[in-house]
């Protein structure tokens, strides 16, 4: 992804984001609504039961595993799924998904 | 309820009603909005959830269906053969009430979309600010009778049809033939009856019923789903024992003796019947009312949405998801029916009921996607996947359409292998959890 393309809501550093989704009108933190896609398959917000691949990750390391399954040949499921989300959705799901999973809850 | 306005000062405010609703909903100690969803299935399970998840207090969510629990589709078929038991299939709904979810037991008689009121039998009504129609599928009946699915099951809906279909698999011997349809698309779950003749063959390899034959008799004229999958399976592995007639339209079931007459040809007296009829969005309303009770529907039978909100157009507190919604696609990519997708479009219209109670607009930036495995004989499964990004759409030529779910990749597992086998059950597992749990 060239950095032309990225809007300046990505710089928002998550940790601004979350505290911003605690006030009562704020708008929902960024990725949310994308990366519960994910949780069929992952659990919801990533964090099972389902194929574990995603809790515990940082948000460069799933970044770069969904851009990796992208290109590739297609072998398994994942595969055909990260080729439905262009490179900035991929952004913005990894880093809503290192935020959130892992944590033991899905909230 | 949990509102706090009265009926009095409802009246005295209902002047200014036109002003308040446009403004939203969440300044200081507002009364939660009431959301209303109707069906407890993958959607109505996930919109309940998400809603409770993502809106807290914000919204006070009743859950309506008739059954203490949801029997899923999702591998019913491998009931039907006695892989699994029943058990497998069956998702209460504790964890949502656990949530904070009313589950109210009950059946929707009717919908005043005027007054925004939902009439059970037993005589509830229940107030909405927002309502989430997730009820699924009904049949329609073949031209000519006498059908009864209770003779010969369709098992398309899981529960007491599922093992009424097991305990006619059982009883067949040897030289007996399984006669099945494939309903016209667009149906729930696309690769599900090619997979039901494939685990059906399966079967009667396994108890050495090597005579005996799968009849397939689909109305569309081509494979519907994983056609790489399930043509090697008709061709190669079920050779001589699957018999696979596309363009098959049925004209006649006579449930009774077991026969059926298709535009491809006549079956009689058959050991199993299992008539999978055509479908369409299930009824909300008395079936002798206009459009079932639905505000409108399109000429499949199935219920317009907006692909942002799942919103009804005229109605945009209405919302409808998973089988009965017909989602604006291009032509030749449909959205599928599916519990997965209906999972998908749940958080989506969640998402939009929460952004509007903010007084906020629908989210743009939305996918949603389908993903399942399909077992092809007891050990092996293919698998599916389809990924859908709100965005233009086109029609058979290529021309712009206008706006809604574009997809933008569609495809089937390379081979069928044990791996995926194992992943169906990770898969099922994972779904059911993020819908019910």
């Amino acid at each position: 992804m060239s950095l032309k393309t990225i809007s300046p809501r990505f710089l928002i550093p998550v940790g601004l984001a979350l505290a911003a989704s605690q006030g009562a009108q704020a708008a929902p933190p960024a990725g949310q609504v994308l990366a519960s896609q994910c949780a069929q398959c992952h659990g919801t917000n990533g964090n099972g039961p389902g194929f574990d691949e995603v809790a515990g990750k940082s948000a460069s390391e799933l970044q770069k595993d969904l851009l990796e399954m992208k290109r590739r040949p297609v072998e398994g499921i994942m595969d055909r799924q990260a080729r439905g989300y262009t490179d900035a959705q991929i952004k913005l799901i990894a880093d809503y998904l290192a935020a959130h999973s892992g944590s033991g809850h899905d909230n | 309820m949990m509102h706090t306005f009265n009926r009095r000062r409802f009246l005295q405010l209902a002047g200014m009603a036109s002003a308040i609703s446009v403004l939203p909903r969440a300044f200081g100690a507002a009364p939660p909005a009431r959301v209303v969803v109707v069906g407890g299935g993958f959607g109505g399970a996930t919109v309940a959830k998400y809603l409770r998840m993502w809106g807290g207090d914000k919204v006070a969510v009743t859950l309506v269906d008739p059954n203490p629990s949801h029997i899923a589709c999702i591998l019913s078929n491998l009931v039907v053969t006695g892989a699994l038991s029943m058990d497998r299939i069956t998702l209460g709904y504790s964890a949502l009430e656990k949530r904070g979810v009313k589950v109210q037991k009950g059946r929707v008689m009717a919908i005043n979309y005027g007054s925004g009121t939902v009439s059970l039998s037993d005589g509830t009504a229940l107030a909405y600010d927002h309502l989430v129609l997730s009820p699924g599928i009904d049949f329609i009946p073949p031209p000519e009778g006498p059908w009864d699915p209770n003779v010969t099951p369709h098992a398309w809906q899981a529960g007491p049809q599922t093992l009424l279909l097991k305990q006619q698999l059982a009883s067949m011997r040897d030289r007996d033939t399984f006669v099945m349809t494939v309903p016209k698309s667009p149906y729930r779950c696309p690769p599900g009856p090619y997979e039901r003749a494939c685990v059906v063959a399966d079967y009667l390899k396994r108890k050495k019923l090597i005579f005996a034959k799968v009849v397939v008799l689909d109305a569309n004229p081509s494979i519907q789903a994983e056609p790489l999958a399930f043509t090697e399976a008709f061709n190669f592995i079920y050779k001589g024992m699957i018999e696979y007639v596309p363009n098959a339209t049925v004209l006649a079931v006579n449930s009774q003796t077991r026969s059926i007459q298709t535009s491809a040809g006549d079956w009689s007296n058959v050991r199993a019947l299992n008539y999978i009829p055509n479908q369409r969005a299930a009824a909300v309303g008395p079936s002798s009312s206009l459009n079932r009770g639905w505000p409108v529907l399109n000429a499949q039978g199935f219920v317009p949405v907006d692909p942002l909100t799942y919103g009804i157009s005229g109605y945009p507190n209405v919302h409808v998801i998973g089988d009965a919604c017909a989602v604006p696609a291009s032509e030749g990519k449909a959205v599928p029916k599916s519990g997965h997708m209906a999972n998908a479009e749940a958080k989506i219209c969640a998402d939009a009921i929460l952004r509007s109670l903010n007084g906020e607009s629908p989210d743009k930036n939305i996918t949603t996607n389908s993903a399942c495995f399909s077992p092809i004989t007891s050990t092996t499964a293919s698998w599916l996947s389809a990924n859908f990004n709100y965005g233009d759409i086109y029609d058979g030529v290529g021309k712009l359409k206008g706006k809604g779910m574009h997809r933008v990749d569609l495809g089937e597992a390379p081979r069928t292998n044990g791996d995926n086998y194992q992943d169906m059950f990770t898969w099922a597992e994972g779904l059911f959890a993020d819908s019910f749990a």
